[in-house]
């Protein structure tokens, strides 16, 4: 049925010398997850999965493929139907600093990103009952006593180990970075003081409330919902970064419908509802279409992660 | 409250408990389904319906699911999810001497038991509890992961040698893939099949049930013994059975509560610790692991526990104690309540509702749960074998399939089946390597990361071992591995003549082909350790560690092997060509599904199995019958897999 459509709208299209707009979505859409539930790519697309069936009338199906950091997922992706049936969630720096760390079956230019919208900005994170109370007191501490101060983050090579990394280095610090599965373990491990901090995001503070601090957010203006969280360049450290999420489509997937899931992803980002509640969560809005703009954002972010990762020695 | 109680027990809320359990019994008892998967799929309907009906339809999915998981075990000795591992130690030995109406009604109490227990625990002690598992730090999870792995001791008291070389192997399986916490990519040999890891589900599904499988094609008998006349749910003695492990049952309920209740450990955990302790002080007439019901109450009460327990810190912290919750957490989220102390203090109508409509899930999962175990059990022992085996084949094929959908699960699923065959002939039983599969992940991130943090405070002995908890768990952990040995300790310090008790030597062919299976593992020990030194620090400690400690047990299983003379293994008559055939038959199938579509491949392997598990001569028309229905259920099968759960099966040519 899928395939005759197809064919009938190649043969107008053929005709007519410029192809018709195609219908988006023309069914469900599925909207595949390289990881496990429960994390940030999680959530925002759960946030987006009753807007897109408002808008269209049609159903946004999640499902999750986890391993390998997302690996698995990304290496399948251009294997998939590229007829906009499937979109798949792609994260920064993981599919720019992944291909850089061994053969893990995918190339950062092979993946097709129409649409980047939203982050999570990085934040050093404290529990409630920690001694320090501003940024300056970690700093003290770290330099007394070089090493001893523990971070918790997800994963390596992610935006939490090279925030550490960066951050090591604006201000001249030694610190110790233990690596955890997962934003929920990084922060079950700071809740429960095994570590003295942890390199979350701005969304830690908005899903712990006050049982942590937020010492500083890396963000260029303070989060609306934190507005008493200084940022790290107020403090006088220029770090502005974070994760960075949106979506890809199979690189089968013709210009046009490239566009059109890039303009489904931008329509869902302009609700007010949508935006109060990624606000409310602690996310970052972002607004990086198909086109021009995705190509000058990915060429910057490449080459500020790749410099940080190779900082940071997770690659050569 | 009393309104909470009011509005969870509206028809509509009743409804859908009774059917949120009855589709997750069903879900979990197909290997391969998990809650997860089924939770997530549903999460869009609460976007439509009252938030919470939808909750308490997802509550009563995962509920019914991880009970479901124990039917597939007891009938069929494949844990239908992790969290029933420990079910199929005794449940399985059950079944095959004709008692398994019986392990799954004993099942199906003790779920129902132990998931009130655990939803008594998420309404009353919640923030207390969330607060305790805190206390849990990298460390405790590390040695919570090695006492789980001190049930080996317990488990291959044939051969303990072989059992830890059997953990070892586990453990260094789960090591294949990119490292989630170092992020190296470890021994994949260059396929990216290898890069997202052995998928732990489907290495159960392989392990555990293509053995079965094969086994069964090589002779004529019948898989379980079929009971005399019918004999109801025997109730009567499921509910004696219950009496009494009373104390098991509290013992185990408490265990899963807990075990639940820390984030990331899960059901699988609970079970083994639970089933573990149950069988250090269990008593009775059946020894445990050779079919006595006491292992079932303690895996079934404690891994139903888990639910309620999971939910503790999900809703009270924020962070999901289990995957479903994780989903949950996420519907919850949309919903905009938001997680936290608070929601506990303040109330929300949402969430105590929920909780209410958990308690009504659990107590309608007695009777749904009575009468679907009832219909399993009587399909599958009057199934003939010639239907059986071909269902159960592709069952688990798709089941594995639509785990990550992916084709190159199935593969390695038919792949670790032949090797699981292969070992356990050989006197390396299945379940050591799965508790190493499924415990040295977690313990390699608890050792990593207690590793780092010990060096950073400049205290490693302290951080390992000075840790109150962490103490506590480890004399747990001696007790646990000592046990099995105590009536051989306590008869050589009676000086009695334990010499008389050791088997005599075996001819030399039996020694020989001993030799070359400690050998071979003793080479894939070797290669790990030799792989593990291009790795870095981080993500080579481990695997390292480990394939030195296999190498040592394989070279010493060598030394001692030619002493004695003794050698474990297993003897089986049949045919050959059968056996053979089965693996074969699936893993071309599974070549076929890209380009016939799934469900076409499917059926040829149906059709080809039958033929292949078909002993007497019979005519046409029988053929005829068996085909077709064969073909029609895995025909609708495919048509669910694809419509109902959204599983996007590889159409191929045909369908």
């Amino acid at each position: 049925m899928k395939r005759r459509t197809l064919l009938l709208a190649a043969a107008f299209g053929a005709v007519a010398g410029i192809s018709q707009a195609q219908d988006f979505p023309s069914g469900s859409v599925d909207y595949i997850i390289p990881f496990g539930p429960g994390g940030e790519s999680d959530i925002t697309a759960r946030f987006q999965q009753p807007h897109f069936s408002e808008l269209y009338g049609e159903e946004l199906v999640i499902s999750y493929q986890p391993g390998g950091g997302g690996a698995v997922g990304w290496s399948q992706l251009n294997g998939m139907a590229g007829d906009g049936s499937k979109i798949m969630g792609i994260n920064l720096p993981h599919i720019i600093v992944k291909p850089h760390q061994g053969d893990v079956g995918f190339q950062t230019e092979d993946i097709t990103a129409v649409y980047m919208f939203h982050y999570t900005p990085d934040a050093i994170v404290v529990h409630a009952d920690s001694p320090y109370q501003s940024l300056d007191d970690l700093i003290a501490d770290a330099k007394a006593n070089p090493n001893a101060v523990t971070f918790s983050g997800s994963g390596k090579g992610t935006a939490n180990h090279l925030a550490q990394v960066q951050f090591d280095a604006l201000a001249g610090i030694d610190t110790t970075y233990v690596s955890f599965q997962g934003t929920g373990a990084s922060v079950t491990a700071l809740l429960g003081q095994q570590v003295k901090a942890a390199w979350g995001y701005t969304t830690v503070g908005a899903a712990q409330g006050d049982q942590v601090r937020m010492l500083a957010v890396a963000m260029e203006e303070r989060h609306p919902a934190f507005p008493d969280v200084p940022t790290f360049r107020e403090l006088g450290y220029d770090m502005v970064s974070g994760a960075y999420r949106g979506i890809a489509v199979p690189n089968s997937a013709s210009e046009e419908v490239r566009q059109q899931v890039s303009d489904a992803i931008a329509k869902i980002n302009a609700d007010p509802a949508f935006q109060k509640k990624m606000i409310d969560g602690g996310f970052a809005l972002l607004d990086v279409g198909y086109g021009a703009d995705m190509d000058a954002f990915m060429a910057e972010k490449s080459e500020g992660y790749l410099t940080a990762a190779r900082e940071a020695g997770v690659i050569e | 409250m009393f309104e909470y109680i009011l509005s969870a027990l509206s028809p509509l809320n009743v409804i859908f408990a009774l059917f949120g359990v009855a589709a997750g019994t069903i879900i979990g008892s197909i290997p391969g389904l998990t809650a997860t998967m089924a939770v997530a799929v549903l999460v869009p309907i609460t976007f439509s319906l009252a938030p919470e009906s939808a909750l308490i339809l997802l509550g009563a999915i995962y509920t019914g699911a991880i009970y479901g998981g124990a039917y597939a075990a007891i009938l069929l000795n494949t844990p239908g999810t992790p969290s029933a591992i420990a079910t199929t130690f005794d449940g399985y030995p059950m079944a095959k001497r004709g008692d398994g109406d019986l392990a799954v009604s004993v099942a199906c109490l003790a779920s129902v038991v132990g998931g009130l227990v655990g939803a008594l625990a998420l309404l009353l002690l919640a923030p207390p509890l969330a607060k305790a598992a805190l206390a849990f730090g990298p460390v405790e999870y590390f040695w919570l992961a090695i006492f789980g792995l001190s049930l080996i001791a317990a488990l291959s008291t044939g051969d303990f040698l072989k059992g830890m070389i059997g953990a070892g192997l586990g453990i260094l399986i789960a090591m294949i893939g990119i490292s989630e916490t170092s992020a190296e990519v470890r021994y994949t040999f260059g396929s990216q099949t290898l890069l997202g890891g052995v998928e732990v589900v489907s290495a159960l599904i392989g392990l555990y049930c293509v053995p079965v499988l094969i086994d069964l094609v090589a002779k004529p008998e019948r898989h379980l013994q079929e009971a005399e006349g019918t004999r109801g749910f025997r109730l009567p003695e499921a509910i004696s059975v219950m009496m009494r492990e009373k104390f098991n049952v509290a013992r185990s309920s408490l265990i899963g509560t807990l075990v639940g209740a820390l984030p990331g450990a899960g059901g699988s955990i609970a079970g083994l610790v639970a089933y573990s302790e149950a069988r250090r002080v269990g008593k009775g007439d059946t020894p445990y692991g050779e079919g006595n019901p006491g292992g079932i109450v303690a895996t079934e009460s404690a891994n139903n526990a888990t639910v309620g327990g999971g939910f503790i810190p999900t809703l009270v912290l924020g962070i999901p104690g289990t995957p479903p919750d994780a989903v949950i957490l996420g519907a919850l989220l949309v919903q905009g309540v938001r997680t936290g102390p608070s929601l506990f203090s303040a109330g929300s109508d949402i969430v105590y509702t929920f909780m209410f409509g958990l308690f009504l899930a659990t107590v309608l999962m007695l009777p749904v749960g009575l009468l679907i175990g009832r219909f399993a059990y009587g399909a599958i022992v009057k199934a003939p074998k010639s239907v059986l085996v071909p269902i159960v084949a592709f069952m688990t094929v798709i089941g594995t399939y639509a785990i990550r959908n992916n084709l190159s699960d199935v593969m390695i699923m038919v792949v670790l089946g032949v090797i699981g065959w292969v070992a356990k002939r050989r006197g390396f039983s299945v379940s050591p390597i799965v508790l190493g599969l499924i415990l040295g992940r977690i313990a390699e991130q608890g050792f990593v990361q207690s590793w780092t943090i010990g060096s950073a405070i400049g205290d490693l002995w302290g951080q390992f071992f000075g840790r109150p908890l962490s103490m506590v768990i480890i004399a747990l952990t001696c007790l646990s591995f000592i046990y099995p040995f105590w009536p051989r300790i306590r008869a050589a310090m009676a000086k009695d003549r334990v010499r008389a008790e050791l088997a005599p030597r075996a001819d030399s062919a039996a020694v020989a082909r001993d030799a070359l299976a400690i050998g071979a593992m003793g080479v894939v020990a070797a290669g790990a350790l030799w792989l593990s030194f291009d790795l870095n620090p981080d993500a080579g400690v481990f695997p390292r560690t480990i394939a030195t400690g296999m190498l040592a047990l394989c070279i010493l299983a060598l030394i001692l092997l030619f002493l004695t003379g003794r050698v474990t293994e297993e003897t089986t008559e049949g045919s050959w060509p059968r056996r053979i055939a089965v693996p074969a038959v699936m893993m071309g199938a599974a070549f076929l599904v890209p380009i016939l579509g799934f469900a076409t491949a499917g059926i040829l392997m149906g059709l080809a199995l039958i033929v292949i598990s078909q002993f007497e001569s019979q005519s046409a028309r029988a053929w005829t019958i068996q085909a077709v229905s064969v073909a029609v259920v895995i025909l609708l099968f495919s048509v669910a897999f694809r419509e109902a759960l959204s599983v996007p099966l590889p159409q191929g040519m045909l369908y």
